[in-house]
């Protein structure tokens, strides 16, 4: 790793803060344009019926309504983020799929006339049997969604290393699990909001998003506009986690409208909208057969797992695909079988999450447990034993570069006396221990990869130019860091222009975990080539070697006679009278397979590099109530090198948050295609005295390839943190937990039969 | 109904055309263009939209326009103290990484102000107590309440 760094791993203050703290920042609701027009949208009352016939008339006679759509109005294409998922219209014209689906819209000079439109507009449905279940759909004559999909079944992604069936055969010990999970609400804080506005052949528009250019792409496609004329605008998001990845019906909703008034229109999701109707995520179920050697190596694995799609392909086979990868990227399976369907049913679109594949992970997780428990060996004995380690190949053929795992588990064992606690628990107490690596970017074609373009200004201000995202985890300060950095200028003299379609490059954006890994490197490269024009007009104006030259505090200056110095603002204005301003490009790619595909050739190299966490956490069990405390939790993450160290210790702390205590409060609440708890009140976002005391550990791998050796830092703990939570209450009642979240009723039964098991 | 009603907002004197069926987050984000405070739920369940109201801390989205009448109403944006010079507080979140996406930020800052009026030194338990109807996605909100304890800490060093 690269010493003598000024600034890149210091705690400093965020770029973003200030604006934040004032409230002066702006988010997409907070927009205001003359002319601006207020949206608002019809939403499917059944979970599946045809739509017959689309009546618009009524609303637009409405005084003061400039704008009524449907699917009619819209091309006919139907987007997929792969050419095998091309379902999703976002505005139907042949039925509906879910309840709270958009079918029509209307925009008015305010809210009311909007609303009173609304109330005018005549859809005759003709309603279909519907289906929610997953295990129920893919049954002979179940209804079906799309008639594509046969059994419903949106996505198989099948993967077969070795020989499983054979190796089941001879292993000492063998054990076969189901475990089921509801699905989460991203809960974002700030609710789904559109502003678009179309004036002279283009479209501007700002919402919360995770990746602008695949955002441009899909409405270019769906409104059949070049991606010159479709430009997503940067502006703060409140929050993403997964769930502002994808284009959103609200999207197509507002270009529309906007097209046709010809003003700006602006759309606001309510609380309970944004969580029928923007996105949702996977309930699921998973049938977990692990076989291990008599010394606790795990010698097979035959997998199954279901996921609760909803009604469209969304992101279906990255999502039926990631909680594999994320287990297969930590722990070494000569034999490994995977079998993970992705089902349509009538519930709302389900997307990619921060902390997606609970049943999963938190399933092997505690299995696990229980198979070393009975080799008398303990968590972090399995662990580091059947752990990856760096210079090794995963099971599906991704090197892995660097690798801290061993490291994680050892610090958190080590901090919280892991191993005699766990051998000993309190009656109704636990410990456990859950880990995961993931890939830091993973392949999305020519968007795997990212550029920056940087120029010096005549006054030594820098600006530069990126398609990295913020969706609140710090991306922006984190490239102006590196740049501060290279460039030996403070970061405030440092004015980013990012996530803006019309000016930035390709970039994977907040999605993929690539940021710090793709989008820094780019940055990074970008100031190295500037950095050496410095270098090379300095060296020739103060009379010393290029090898002697150093850049800090504005200045460039000679390492062997400080006095030697001068403005970089001087060498710039000179660089520009040499008709060469100092201007530069960088570009980073991955080392990834491209021939890799999710579904047709799920093998090769997935990401540039891995990183790797291992989470531990404390609780305790009231055996009459059923309610989980938790006082402690402790997690580590090899984040390869920590940037800024405050913000990566934030994100594992909403991991914790997220994942960890969510495992015991949050999960989404159905009565057939009805979403029960899609508000704030019912689904429970866990608060400020819902949290353990946090010990948030870094570790630093040191990535060879990676910024300054960085890698992702904070999702690792996010899909880790219920598995630790899981396998403590595995310790604690001796058994295997059935289903998360894990509410008192069902803590209560694993409490009972523990009892009858030793009775 | 259609009324006019008068107020202060962060110390300056407003009149304003309301409804009755409007809240006074309504009022603050479209009339006033104050859209530092948020809307997250509309229901009380997020404290994204707090603000003081004669110095404590109420859930806009549920407070009536027409009974703002007469009262002294604070926001995000009248925090900042003269030569907008960064309130404790605010300083406090930013130097000890108390915001993420910043959409919590404002309500989450408005709350603790409250707090800290009504407590000058509280406790982490008591700081948790605080900000128990304000909702972060987040953070886990380890960093927010280090940075409310910080700030109470400073501002005691100034007494
Ligand atoms: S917007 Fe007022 S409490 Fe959520
Ligand atoms: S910082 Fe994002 S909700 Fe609190």
């Amino acid at each position: 790793m690269e010493d003598n760094l000024n600034i890149v791993g210091k705690r400093v203050v965020r770029s973003d803060s200030l604006a934040k703290v004032t409230g002066r920042a702006r988010y997409t609701a907070d927009l205001k344009m003359p002319n601006m027009l207020v949206a608002k949208v019809l939403r499917s009352p059944h979970p599946h019926a045809k739509i017959l016939a689309i009546d618009l008339d009524g609303a637009r006679k409405v005084p003061g309504v400039k704008a009524a759509i449907s699917g009619f109005d819209g091309s006919g294409i139907k987007w997929g983020v792969f050419r095998y998922t091309q379902d999703h219209a976002m505005l139907p014209t042949d039925k509906v799929r879910y309840i709270g689906e958009d079918v029509a819209a209307v925009a008015a000079v305010d809210e009311e006339t909007a609303l009173e439109a609304l109330s005018r507009i005549r859809v005759d449905y003709e309603p279909l049997p519907s289906v929610f279940d997953p295990l129920e759909a893919m049954r002979e004559g179940a209804p079906i969604i799309h008639e594509q999909y046969k059994n419903n079944i949106n996505i198989h992604v099948h993967i077969d290393v070795g020989d499983v069936d054979k190796a089941m055969e001879s292993a000492f010990l063998v054990r076969e699990d189901t475990f089921k999970a509801a699905g989460e609400a991203y809960a974002m804080m700030e609710p789904y909001a559109v502003v678009a506005s179309f004036q002279n052949g283009f479209l501007d528009l700002w919402m919360p998003n995770a990746g602008p250019h695949v955002r441009a792409k899909a409405l270019a496609n769906l409104l059949k506009m070049p991606l010159n004329k479709v430009r997503v605008r940067h502006i703060n998001s409140g929050g993403a986690f997964g769930g502002r990845s994808e284009v959103a019906p609200a999207d197509l909703v507002a270009s529309l409208l906007s097209i046709k008034a010809d003003r700006p229109v602006k759309l606001v999701l309510s609380r309970e909208e944004n969580a029928t109707s923007s996105r949702q995520i996977h309930d699921m179920s998973a049938t977990i057969k692990t076989a291990m050697s008599k010394d606790g190596t795990i010698v097979a694995k035959d997998l199954r797992a279901i996921y609760d799609g909803g009604a469209y392909s969304s992101t279906g086979p990255i999502a039926t695909s990631v909680p594999f990868y994320v287990y297969e990227e930590c722990y070494r399976f000569p034999n490994i079988r995977y079998n993970g369907y992705r089902i349509i049913t009538n519930k709302g679109i389900r997307g990619m999450y921060g902390c997606h594949g609970r049943a999963f992970l938190a399933g092997n997780e505690a299995q696990m447990d229980l198979m070393a428990k009975e080799l008398g060996l303990d968590p972090v004995e399995i662990r580091l034993k059947n752990g990856l380690r760096a210079g090794e190949m995963t099971a599906t053929k991704s090197r892995i570069t660097s690798c801290g795992l061993q490291e994680t588990i050892e610090t958190t064992a080590r901090k919280t006396d892991f191993q005699k606690r766990w051998a000993k628990p309190q009656k109704l107490e636990g410990i456990g221990m859950g880990c995961v690596a993931i890939m830091c970017g993973f392949p999305m074609g020519f968007r795997s990869g990212s550029s920056c373009y940087l120029k010096i200004n005549d006054d030594g201000y820098v600006t530069l130019v990126t398609g990295v995202v913020d969706n609140g985890q710090g991306n922006e300060s984190m490239v102006i860091q590196a740049a501060s950095e290279i460039l030996g200028v403070p970061m405030e003299d440092i004015n980013l222009v990012n996530a803006d379609t019309e000016i930035t490059n390709l970039d994977p954006g907040a999605y993929s975990q690539a940021a710090a890994f793709v989008s820094t490197n780019a940055v990074k490269i970008a100031c190295e080539k500037a950095r050496k024009q410095i270098v090379a007009i300095a060296a020739e104006k103060l009379a010393v070697s290029e090898t002697d030259i150093a850049l800090k505090n504005r200045l460039v200056y000679s390492v062997a006679n400080p006095e030697k110095k001068m403005p970089i603002a001087w060498v710039v204005r000179e660089a520009f009278a040499r008709a060469e301003p100092v201007v530069a490009t960088g570009t980073f790619f991955p080392d990834i397979d491209l021939e890799r595909e999710w579904i047709s050739r799920p093998w090769g190299q997935m990401a540039g590099t891995f990183s790797y966490a291992t989470s531990v956490a404390e609780i305790a069990v009231d055996s009459e109530t059923g309610m989980i405390t938790m006082p402690r939790f402790t997690a580590a993450h090899d984040c390869g090198r920590a940037i800024n160290p405050m913000a990566v210790e934030g994100q594992i702390e909403g991991s914790v948050q997220q994942a960890g205590v969510a495992a015991i409060t949050e999960g989404n609440l159905w009565d057939g295609g009805h979403l029960l708890n899609p508000d704030l009140l019912e689904y429970k976002v866990p608060l400020a005295c819902d949290m353990p005391e946090i010990d948030a550990i870094i570790v630093e791998s040191g990535d060879p390839v990676g910024p300054f050796g960085a890698k992702e830092g904070g999702i690792a703990i996010r899909m880790n943190a219920y598995s630790a939570v899981a396998c403590a209450l595995t310790n604690a009642t001796g058994v295997l937990f059935k289903e998360m979240p894990l509410t008192p009723d069902k803590v209560l039964e694993m409490v009972e039969k523990a009892t009858e098991e030793k009775g | 109904m259609k009324k006019r009603i008068q107020f202060t907002v962060n110390g300056h004197a407003v009149a304003v055309k309301a409804e009755s069926h409007q809240m006074l987050l309504e009022v603050l984000r479209d009339t006033l263009h104050l859209t530092g405070t948020k809307y997250g739920c509309g229901e009380g369940e997020c404290g994204a939209c707090t603000v003081l109201v004669d110095g404590a801390s109420v859930d806009s989205c549920l407070y009536p326009a027409f009974e703002i009448e007469g009262r002294k109403v604070t926001t995000i944006e009248g925090l900042m103290g003269a030569r907008n010079q960064l309130h404790t507080l605010q300083k406090s979140f930013v130097e000890n990484g108390g915001i993420q996406c910043g959409y919590c930020t404002p309500g989450m800052i408005m709350s603790a102000k409250a707090l800290l009026d009504e407590t000058p030194h509280p406790g982490a338990d008591e700081i948790r107590r605080g900000i128990s109807g304000n909702l972060c996605r987040c953070t886990g909100y380890v960093q927010i309440i280090e940075s409310i304890a910080k700030a109470a800490e400073k501002e005691q060093g100034n007494e």
